[in-house]
This record gives structure tokens, C-alpha cells and sequence, in this order.
């Protein structure tokens, strides 16, 4: 107890000794571990933005809200009997503002103001198509006469030929930066593994004088050992801890803004409901890099 | 207390450092080894201290066979024999007291037990007043008194001084061959080389001549010569 005390002690006295490669050794640390909860958050959020775009695969016919009954039924009908088209469900203003409010349940301002404003969502027909290739003979009848004076002028009805591009461009992006960022982590341990190497080396030989001292007086192995060990251990502490705060300021930071364009939402979510399960994370990947580099560079140059 | 037998010790690069060396030294003896550079004399100190392994023959210290020693015993053999040197060997940043008391923090010494021990081995290599002072503000006698401080803080039965004087004038270095002399008297076993001819006349204890890895002189009061017969 007493040896693993003064093993933690002797460590913390070289940190603070090399003060400024130890902040080199955790400043390249913190970018790494900030790269690496990153690179997962925008993993997570970017998968979940993937199955939101593509649950959305579907055509939506925005109705005019002067549409009667009859007219519907005579349009629902004409699409239905279409060879290519599976289903077509019905979804009412009121469905569609149930499901709007549903959406944006985190956001009381925003519902408050529907209150208000009465309910100006039109309603709609869902058109799932057999082959979502195929769909222009399903976009025609919505371009016959009959049928063209009932679309809501105000809000496009989305077709998924048009639609296809775009999520097959997003899917593209997202996967990019998926691959993306784990290159880039990948990188920068192996980089923080490096410099983490270099930095014991020169610790090693700086204190090589005490190292022989400690052999003389009979130090174990492990007691000469130790220090490096938790100094390196050290810089992965002290990075992780950064490297959780900054990236959650970063995602809060940056939340607004990305908001419109993929589903940041649910990573917040993770991390406010799991922030010891990061923060752990973070520490063991740091304390992995320091203790493994610091093993790595006495196997070489620290013969006892 | 000491004993080799038939010891051989070759370095890798095939240089012969003792060959069939015999040495037998008895409990509480205050025995020096002198020989000229090379002659094999910080060998046989490496081989006691086990920083080098013998290539064969048989070492016996304190009962312990050197060749039943696992290699995680090593720093529990070290514990057991104090050994100081010419470059003294201290941590330039520690204070004297912190010098000595790192020999009992590393073997996971109490707090208290270091803190009652230190002041009292300082008391008996008389650094009494100098527990706070770095090594840098010492003589070279008073350094090397810190480093006998540290090497008996743990008690042990085997102290080896290997060159003490080398770095301090007439007037130092007889205080630490008294030193030395009075830490006999103890009940420690002294175990000095020296290349001091002097301090090797006017001590008349037993004198070990050493030369190309053999003892070629063994003599109970003996004189500093390193030619073999007078």
C-alpha cells in the first residue's frame, strides 16, 4: 500500500518535473481522445440521420385543405389502381399535426405557437411504390387535370425519384465521414503513441542516474517501473477529462446548427444519460495509450 | 559470511574477468582488495551486488547460494548488502535526509519508522545538522558520509566500499576509513578497495591482492604492493 503510494507520488513529481513535455505529451493526448469522442458521436448521430432520411422513402401528395371528401376518395382510388404502387394511406390534418407535435415534443415554444397559429399542416397521401425505380407513371396521375387543381400549392409534394438523389448523396457524405473519422483516430493514437514513447524515452534518460540509484538500494523492479507507468497514465487522465468537457461544450456548441442537417439530438441524449459510461470510456483509451507506450519505450530502453 | 569458490567470470565479449577465483570471508572482518585497474576487483563487487551473474563456480553471501536466486530476488539481495562509492552516487535534487531515507521508501518502510531511523544514522556518520542541506552544499566527505548513511540505514550484515576515497583529500578520506573502522566495530562486516597505499599500510588488516582475475595475495596484516610475493 505504502510502496503504491510512493509509486503515485514519485510519478506525479515527474509530471510536474517535465512540465513541458508532459503538457506536449497530454495536449497531443486531448486532441486525440477529443478526435476519437468525435469521430463516435458523429458515427452515432449520422446513423441515426441515415434511418431518418430513408424511413422517409415514400411519396407524400400534399392535399389542399378545400378537398372534399368525394374528390379524395376519386384520387385515392385513381393512385391505388395504379399497377406499381403497393399502398396509399390517407393522413389527415389532424393525423399530421399529432405527428408534428410528437416530433417536436422537446420543443414547448414551437407547439405552443401551432396552438395558435390552428393547425397548418395540409393533409396528405402516404404512396408507398413497388419499385421505388418506377415512379413516373404514379407521378402522372397526380399531373392529370382532375387531379391537379387538388395538390396544396403551398407545400411540394415529394417524389422519391427526386428525393433519391439527395439520400443517396447524404448516405455517400455520411459514410465518408464515418470512414473519416476513424482513420483519423486511428492516426492520432497511433501518434499520441509516439509522442507519449518519446516522452518516457527522454524521462528514462534524464533520470537514469536515479534509476541506478534505486538498483543499488534495492528498488523491485516495479517500484522503478511504476513512476513511468502512472506518468504516462497521467497524461491520459488528464486528456480524457478535457477531452469529455470540450467535446460536450463542442456538441452543445454546435448543436443549433447542425440540427437541420443530421440527428445530433440522440448523442446529446447518450451523453447526459450516460456521462460516466464517456467519461469512462475516454479514461480507459487514454490510460491504454499512456500505459502501453510507456511499457513499450522501458522495453527498450529501461534494462533492469 | 562471504564465499566464493572456483568463481569464473567471463563477459560477453569473451574477456576473462575472474578465473577460479577462491575467496572466504568470515562474519565482522574488515578486509581490502586492492589490484590494479582491470585487475578484476569491480567484477567481484558486481558479482556480490549480482549486477552481473557468474559464469560459473559457486557465490554464497549471508547463506544465500547465488544460483538459486530468482531474478525477482535480486533487489531483496541488494537490500542486504550496503555498498557505496567513489561518486558517491546521490540524488543531487534530495535533501541528505531524503537521500537516506529513500534506501528504506523503496523497500516499503513506514513513514514513522523512516522518520525515527534517518536522524539516528545521520547522528552516527556525523551529519547530525545537515539532514536539510542538498549535496551540492557538502564536501566530498561529507557526501560520502550521506552515502554510508544511506548503504546502513537498512542494517546490513555486508557493507562494501568500492574506491570510497578516490575523490577526497588526505584529510577526508581518513575520516571515512575511521568511519569505516568504527562501523566494523559494530559488527558490520567491511569489505574496502582502495588504491590508497597509505591507508592500505597504516590500516594493517587482512589485505587481498587481486591481479587478471586471481587472488595472488591473501594476508592477514597485510601491505599495499600489487606485484606478486614482496
Amino acid at each position: 500500500m505504502i510502496q503504491l503510494f510512493r509509486v503515485l507520488q514519485a510519478g506525479s513529481r515527474n509530471f510536474m518535473r517535465n512540465m513541458w513535455l508532459s503538457t506536449a505529451a497530454t495536449a497531443v493526448m486531448t486532441i486525440t481522445l477529443t478526435i476519437v469522442i468525435i469521430s463516435f458521436i458523429s458515427n452515432t448521430a449520422l446513423t441515426s440521420t441515415i434511418k431518418n432520411v430513408t424511413d422517409k422513402i415514400d411519396i407524400s401528395i400534399y392535399l389542399k385543405d378545400t378537398i372534399t371528401a368525394e374528390e379524395r376518395d376519386d384520387f385515392q382510388v385513381a393512385l391505388s389502381e395504379h399497377p406499381n404502387v403497393e399502398s396509399v394511406r390517407y393522413v389527415s390534418k389532424e393525423e399530421a399535426l399529432e405527428a408534428y407535435k410528437k416530433e417536436n415534443q422537446n420543443n414547448p415554444t414551437l407547439i405552443k405557437g401551432l396552438e395558435f397559429a390552428g393547425n397548418p399542416l395540409p393533409a396528405s397521401f402516404r404512396v408507398q411504390a413497388k419499385d421505388p425505380k418506377q415512379i413516373d407513371g404514379i407521378v402522372a396521375i397526380t399531373q392529370r387535370d382532375e387531379y391537379r387543381g387538388l395538390l396544396d400549392l403551398d407545400k411540394q409534394s415529394t417524389y422519391q425519384g427526386e428525393n433519391k438523389e439527395t439520400i443517396n448523396r447524404i448516405v455517400r457524405i455520411a459514410n465518408f465521414f464515418k470512414t473519416a473519422g476513424l482513420v483519423a483516430s486511428v492516426i492520432f493514437v497511433i501518434i499520441s503513441t509516439l509522442i507519449i514513447f518519446n516522452t518516457i524515452r527522454m524521462a528514462i534518460f534524464t533520470r537514469r542516474e536515479e534509476i541506478e540509484i534505486m538498483k543499488l538500494v534495492g528498488a523491485t523492479k516495479w517500484f522503478i517501473r511504476g513512476p513511468f507507468i502512472f506518468e504516462a497514465a497521467l497524461y491520459g487522465i488528464i486528456a480524457a477529462v478535457i477531452a469529455v468537457v470540450l467535446s460536450y461544450a463542442l456538441l452543445l456548441g454546435g448543436a443549433a446548427k447542425l440540427v437541420n442537417y443530421i440527428d445530433v439530438g440522440s448523442t446529446i441524449t447518450f451523453f447526459q444519460n450516460y456521462p460516466l459510461l464517456v467519461i469512462a470510456g475516454e479514461l480507459f483509451i487514454g490510460i491504454l495509450i499512456g500505459a502501453f507506450s510507456s511499457m513499450l519505450a522501458m522495453s527498450r530502453y529501461l534494462k533492469l | 559470511m562471504i564465499l566464493f569458490d572456483r568463481v569464473t567470470k567471463v563477459y560477453p565479449n569473451q574477456q576473462v574477468a575472474l578465473s577460479g577465483l577462491n575467496l572466504h570471508i568470515q562474519p565482522k572482518e574488515f578486509v581490502t582488495i586492492v589490484g590494479s585497474s582491470g585487475a578484476g576487483k569491480s567484477t567481484l563487487i558486481k558479482l556480490m551486488t549480482r549486477e552481473e551473474a557468474h559464469t560459473s563456480g559457486k557465490i554464497i553471501v549471508g547463506g544465500l547460494d547465488y544460483d538459486t536466486i530468482k531474478p525477482r530476488d535480486v533487489p531483496l539481495v541488494r537490500r542486504r548488502i550496503g555498498v557505496v562509492f567513489q561518486d558517491f552516487k546521490l540524488l543531487q535534487n534530495r535533501r541528505v535526509g531524503e537521500n537516506v531515507a529513500f534506501a528504506l521508501e523503496v523497500s516499503g518502510a513506514p513513514r514513522r519508522e523512516i522518520k525515527r531511523a534517518v536522524p539516528k544514522m545521520l547522528q552516527l556518520v556525523g551529519l547530525a545538522s545537515k539532514e536539510d542541506r542538498f549535496p551540492q552544499e557538502l564536501s566530498g566527505g561529507e557526501r560520502q558520509r550521506v552515502a554510508i548513511a544511506r548503504a546502513l540505514i537498512r542494517q546490513p550484515k555486508i557493507l562494501i566500499a568500492d574506491e570510497p576515497t578516490g575523490n577526497l583529500d588526505p584529510k577526508n578520506a581518513w575520516e571515512i576509513i575511521e568511519l569505516l573502522l568504527k562501523i566494523n566495530r559494530y559488527g558490520t562486516t567491511v569489505l574496502l578497495t582502495t588504491h590508497n597505499k597509505e591507508i592500505v599500510n597504516a590500516l594493517k588488516r587482512r589485505v587481498i591482492t587481486i591481479n587478471r582475475g586471481k587472488i595472488i595475495k591473501d594476508e592477514e596484516q597485510g601491505r599495499y604492493s600489487l606485484e606478486g610475493g614482496k
